[in-house]
């Protein structure tokens, strides 16, 4: 081993031991707590760019945030993955939120407006597509009015915005809300420029009833006679 | 919408104000730097369980790692989404190493080791730990502690993943053209470190085939700081 590798090293775990003692001084049991479980109140399902890491941008540390990120934020129905994460968070550990994040600047949503044959990325970047067709009339707009970067910008809101509303579609989310009045969903957009997030302010309960006519489950509740 | 949701909301934009001007103080330009690209040098595969935030543990910037986090960080080869960001991460972005991460206390690992039904679709997603865990029968047996046995389906399913990984065709190609290095490790969230399965290709020798790498073959670097696998575990280091 060379040198340099050695000196790292002991730098290293002199910067580990560090970290853990930072941790133990403001918490003694900080550790040990983690050990014994999670109790996130977030569910957090972002890019995953690099440039955005999840619990870092919103300032939380480790045993905050439940996370699933993925290609562009995107949150297809068919996904076992992502669902399963949803199911996990809601149904098992309980969030209270649930934070879709997108992000100006955002590759996947550049690949999802340009025109190549990605490949394997095919599949995936069409949700990305739907969206634009869901929304063809204000997207073009925007774009003749200010500009492609204008609406790659709109592209990546209005994406959270369905992607949001993919999440408010699963059994999990309308169960959990019936019975505990949480989660609540949330679509947010990152900036890379500054390092803020900006709220697309969703009206969580406005949204829920919107989708309920088409992709109500709440079918099992009705005997109980429950009404949102 | 309750006020303790409500708190708990505004306490999360918050913080991110405070970060966002504690990172802008600290390196400052970092964020303009970060609106002209990205080229992470390093892909992470984790699981979404919030005691493994793969920057945070690793000690690195913004900018760094990308991320692909499911439940027990599981590669199936037909998963389209993590198929998607594997594809993205190799091919267009070329990193240069892939980190599968597995960690003790998984609820994953947990939920296939119990004979229970977990219910939903989670089922239908760990089915293939519940095919490692039967490949496995004798070995996961023979462990009588319970955090133990599930530490050790993690390390079988970080292996299967490293190996699943090595079989796809663009990571091959990588790995025979420019020296991809595949890492497989487990994290343990008692004491906060990691420890180098020494699978994949990363630890073997004349796999990758590229000069010099034979010393740096333990080092995973970030763009400021790095992952050394080595000694009694693996760490982390900021440049
Ligand atoms: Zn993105
Ligand atoms: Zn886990």
């Amino acid at each position: 081993m060379s040198k340099y590798l050695r000196e790292s090293q002991s730098k290293i775990f002199a910067n580990n031991k560090a970290w853990v003692a930072s941790k133990v001084a403001a918490d003694p049991t900080f550790f040990k707590k983690l050990a014994s479980g999670q109790q996130p109140d977030y569910l957090y399902i972002g890019c995953s760019d690099s440039r955005v890491p999840a619990n870092e941008i919103m300032g939380l540390d480790a045993g905050e945030v439940f996370v699933h990120r993925n290609i562009a934020n995107v949150v297809p129905n068919t996904d076992l993955n992502v669902m399963s994460v949803i199911e996990y968070a809601v149904v098992h550990l309980h969030v209270k939120h649930i934070i879709v994040c997108g992000h100006y600047n955002c590759g996947g949503i550049a690949a999802a407006l340009s025109h190549s044959d990605m490949g394997l990325l095919n599949p995936w970047l069409r949700n990305i597509r739907d969206v634009y067709r869901l929304h063809e009339k204000e997207l073009d707009e925007v774009f003749e009015k200010h500009g492609e970067e204008a609406r790659g910008k709109k592209l990546v809101e209005l994406n959270v915005l369905e992607q949001a509303k993919n999440v408010i579609k699963t059994a999990a989310v309308q169960k959990s809300w019936m019975e505990n009045r949480y989660p609540v969903v949330h679509g947010w957009v990152f900036d890379l420029k500054d390092g803020l997030l900006n709220d697309l302010e969703i009206d969580f309960e406005a949204e829920l009833q919107g989708i309920k006519k088409i992709y109500n489950l709440e079918g099992w509740m009705s005997r109980k006679g429950s009404v949102v | 919408m309750g006020s303790q949701a409500k708190d708990d909301f505004e306490y999360a934009l918050k913080s991110n104000e405070s970060w966002a001007n504690y990172k802008s103080h600290q390196n400052p330009g970092l964020f303009e730097k970060l609106a002209n690209g990205q080229s992470p040098k390093i892909l992470w595969i984790g699981c979404s369980d919030s005691r493994v935030p793969e920057t945070t543990i690793l000690g690195l910037h913004p900018g760094d790692v990308f991320v692909h986090r499911n439940v027990a960080n599981i590669i199936s080869p037909t998963d389209i989404n993590s198929q998607a960001v594997i594809e993205y991460a190799v091919v267009h972005l070329k990193v240069s190493h892939i980190v599968i991460c597995g960690h003790s206390a998984c609820g994953g690992c947990g939920a296939a080791l119990s004979e229970a039904r977990v219910g939903g679709v989670i089922d239908a997603w760990i089915a293939p730990l519940k095919a490692l865990r039967k490949a496995n029968a004798e070995e996961l047996d023979a462990i009588t502690d319970d955090k133990k046995r599930a530490i050790k389906l993690a390390e079988i399913n970080v292996k299967s993943g490293v190996d699943a990984l090595l079989s796809t065709y663009f990571i091959e190609e990588a790995v025979r053209e420019r020296g991809l290095k595949v890492h497989g490790c487990v994290y343990d969230v008692a004491c906060g470190r990691m420890t180098d399965l020494k699978c994949g290709n990363a630890g073997k020798k004349g796999v990758a085939g590229v000069k010099g790498e034979e010393e740096e073959k333990k080092v995973v670097k970030g763009n400021h700081g790095m992952l050394v696998f080595g000694g009694d575990g693996a760490s982390i280091s900021i440049r």
